[in-house]
């Protein structure tokens, strides 16, 4: 402690003995009963001396210290999720839902792994199957006409909207999430709960699929027509759910969709093309759909709030 | 409101339940108040049902419960009740691939701490009362089982709740890590209403100052350790030699036999009673209905 | 591997940058106690210093990859730290109201053996700042030693940015009137060039 300081080259040696001079220009910066520019000095002198900086903590309120320090381990231990985190939060959503976001299993990178493996199925086949059709020679007909050629396309009507399903029914059902009991014993509205996954989930599920039916050979519209019935069949099953509970609800919602589809196939008829499903009379009846859905949902979301053995049907004495 | 002394913070009468055939509770009656009640019963005899209920998680099909004075049959009682509560499931699953931290920031979410800075205080906060701030940053999936009720019951204090139910905390728990429960429980700061289940008897008898024995759903005793205890007086003794008639026997590092039993032998050694004894003897006298 | 108090402060960075928590809370033990002294003379409202303080450490946390080894990892702390202050001051700047942020400076005289070993009597470059009021001298202080454009140091002080560039400027003009006066008597040394102070 008895050095110079470094950035005043030639200043004499302090006398012998001052060690402690040091030290009381060190508390005095500390507490604040020094004149700015010897403070300028001292905090020139600490970018040096790693003795000086650390006598300085002894300043600081020890508590103070734990209390930051704890708080910096937790912050690190939280994953921040980094670029999407802070894009999330730039688009005015706010931190808590994001931390919910977190714990929503149609957003795992896993499972959003299995959709896209799942439509890379679906338009590799289509695309298979396609060529196949024209290298059989097609009737050279114009797309609109050639019904036979469309029909490549039902694995794609098929799964679309069910996994727009799959992934909110991943929101509601409690199998999906594995501290379920928490989330219902926790204050936190489970309604709120529900749209934020619900809404995160259609999202995730509903770009990768648009992105694959642009992919398909076949009319440009498709992916677009196919968002009406994804919302129908959603909110199909949201509604469902305050009827029937989780599982029958989305169950039920599944096999609206998958029906008409497979009767179809069954029932192929030449010249009636599969696209009919989403064509003007299909899209009004999945609007219909929807508004009365989503109707039945709101009148009845207070159910949501209920326990694990009985979603919302028995009413508590 | 905040529980003092006098006040019952819990009021249960007439809870039934019934599972398909199975009847789960048969009308049982319950009082919270200060420090800590334990439910003791074997598997299978209603206390994660009767929990539930408690955790306004499971409905019964009869009875009134109020909890702080508030129904859980009102759909705005219930939020507020689950405002000032902390459950511990018997069986909580963790989303596996998170780490501590961030499974306490997802539950304290849940809890309605929205304000990120409170949050990571909280979070700070339990992990600082659970001892467990230097596993904050590891994943879930690679802790113990015992480390795992841990952090089970530090998610449960989040938010300083003013009623804690736990489902078995000690399920699991190697003898060095229960006698770390007993020392958490006693210390909870805050000092709430604890309610917790177990089918060991001396868990009940060391920290607990209440116990409901809990026998094929129906409350068979409610008073304290040392009442329990006092139930079994005269009815367990020692001798030389084996003695058919008691409900257990062993032999001790002495090499006398002790005996738990109805049928005393007439100027038998007896010997003063434990819980497990209290215990015992209710269980192998017949209900009342 | 060497316990925590052995490892220089490169190697903890170079820790941290690996993902080891116990470095950082190493690195936290050593410097945290100064940062908050020096951050404190900035700003004397604690809430927002000790937030200054934990966004240092987790952008420590974050970013230490980024550190080039080139100068004093003591600097490299105070750089991310007087930045985390600024945007923790414009956070909070944003809710309250504007208050005193900076402690007031007291007009202590510092003594001959102090002056002695700061080495502020041999600089009439050090005479002219004491010369200068304590609004010009907190611009200089914020621009040129602690480096912030003057965009960060208007938050800082608590002014308009248009403040802040003509009390530079002011500040230079006097410090330049001042150095431009003839010298004083014989035992006057001959002015030093200090490493800070360019004009």
């Amino acid at each position: 402690m008895t050095s110079p300081f470094p950035d005043s080259p030639g200043a004499p040696p302090p006398p012998a003995g001052s060690g402690h001079t040091t030290e009381d220009l060190l508390s005095r910066y500390a507490t604040g009963a020094i004149d700015g520019l010897s403070a300028w000095s001292v905090e020139a002198h600490l970018m040096a001396c790693a003795r000086c900086r650390a006598a300085l903590s002894s300043y600081v309120d020890a508590r103070r210290l734990a209390r930051n320090r704890s708080m910096i381990l937790v912050r690190t231990a939280i994953p921040a999720g980094g670029r999407v985190r802070r894009l999330l939060r730039r688009c005015g959503i706010p931190d808590h839902v994001v931390s919910l976001l977190a714990a929503t299993p149609s957003l795992r990178p896993s499972w959003i792994l299995a959709v896209m493996g799942v439509l890379a199925l679906v338009v590799g086949e289509t695309a298979l199957t396609s060529h196949g059709w024209s290298g059989h020679g097609s009737s050279g007909a114009p797309w609109a006409k050639d019904y036979l050629a469309q029909w490549t396309l039902v694995p794609y009507l098929l799964v679309a909207p069910l996994l727009a399903l799959a992934g909110v029914a991943a929101a509601f059902m409690p199998m999906f999430d594995p501290s379920y009991q928490l989330t219902v014993a926790a204050p936190f509205s489970g309604f709120a709960l529900l749209l934020v996954r619900t809404t995160s989930a259609l999202s995730a599920a509903l770009i990768p699929t648009v992105c694959a039916g642009l992919l398909l050979p076949g009319p440009r519209w498709l992916p677009a027509a196919l968002l009406l019935p994804s919302l129908a069949l959603c909110a199909f099953a949201l509604a469902a759910v305050t009827i029937v509970g989780p599982i029958a609800g989305a169950v039920s919602s599944g096999v609206l969709w998958a029906m008409p589809a497979v009767l179809l196939v069954v029932t192929a008829i030449e010249n009636r093309s599969p696209l009919e499903i989403v064509q003007w009379r299909g899209q009004a009846a999945c609007a219909a759909l929807l508004l009365a859905a989503t109707v039945v949902f709101f009148l009845r979301h207070d159910r949501i709030e209920s326990g694990p053995d009985r979603f919302g049907i028995r009413r508590m004495r | 409101m905040t529980v003092n002394a006098g006040t019952v913070a819990v009021r249960a009468e007439g809870l039934s339940r019934r599972y398909g055939s199975v009847r789960a509770l048969r009308e049982v009656d319950l009082t919270l108040g200060r420090g800590i009640t334990g439910v003791l019963g074997p598997n299978g005899a209603g206390k994660t049902t009767l929990l539930s209920v408690l955790a306004t998680v499971g409905k019964p099909d009869a009875g009134r419960v109020r909890v702080f004075g508030l129904d859980p049959g009102d759909r705005a009682e219930r939020v507020e009740i689950r405002r000032r509560l902390g459950y511990l499931p018997q069986e909580l699953g963790y989303h596996r691939h998170f780490t501590v931290a961030a499974f306490l920031d997802y539950v304290a979410v849940l809890k309605e701490i929205t304000d990120r800075r409170r949050r990571t205080e909280e979070v700070a906060r339990v992990l600082a009362v659970t001892s467990l701030e230097h596993l904050a940053g590891k994943r879930i999936r690679t802790l113990s089982g015992g480390t795992r009720q841990r952090l089970g019951i530090a998610q449960a204090l989040l938010g300083g709740p003013e009623l804690l139910i736990l489902d078995e905390p000690a399920a699991g728990l190697d003898p060095e890590q229960r006698l770390r429960l007993r020392e958490l429980l006693s210390n909870m700061p805050g000092d709430p209403v604890i309610v917790m289940s177990t089918h060991q008897p001396d868990d009940v008898a060391a920290v607990c100052q209440r116990v409901v024995v809990l026998l094929h759903g129906q409350a068979r005793f409610t008073g304290t350790p040392a009442e329990l205890a006092a139930t079994a007086t005269g009815h367990v003794w020692t001798a030389g030699q084996r003695d058919q008639r008691a409900h257990l026997s062993w032999r001790g590092g002495d090499n006398r036999w002790r005996h738990t039993g109805d049928h005393r032998p007439a100027g038998a050694e007896t010997v003063v009673p434990t819980v497990e004894d209290g215990y015992l003897l209710l269980s192998h006298r017949p209900s009342v209905r | 591997m060497p316990g925590a108090e052995e490892r220089d402060d490169a190697a903890l960075l170079r820790d941290v940058a690996n993902g080891a928590e116990d470095a950082l809370a190493a690195l936290y033990d050593r410097h945290a106690g100064w940062l908050t002294v020096r951050l404190t003379r900035r700003c004397s409202v604690p809430d927002v210093v000790d937030q200054a303080v934990q966004d240092t450490f987790l952008a420590l946390w974050r970013e230490a990859g980024s550190y080039r080894g080139g100068g004093d990892v003591a600097a490299y702390i105070w750089g991310i730290g007087i930045r985390r202050l600024i945007d923790a001051i414009r956070r909070e700047g944003r809710t309250t109201r504007w208050l005193p942020w900076r402690a007031a400076e007291p007009q202590v005289v510092v003594s001959a053996e102090d002056q002695v070993l700061l080495g502020v009597e041999h600089g009439r470059l050090g005479q002219a700042l004491a010369g200068l009021s304590p609004e010009l001298r907190g611009a200089i202080e914020a621009t040129v030693l602690d480096g912030l454009t003057t965009g960060e140091a208007a938050v800082l002080l608590g002014v308009a940015e248009g403040t802040v560039k003509s009390r530079c400027y002011r500040a230079r003009q006097a410090l330049r009137a001042a150095l431009a006066q003839p010298q004083g008597g014989p035992g006057t040394p001959a002015p030093r060039r200090q490493a800070w102070g360019t004009p």
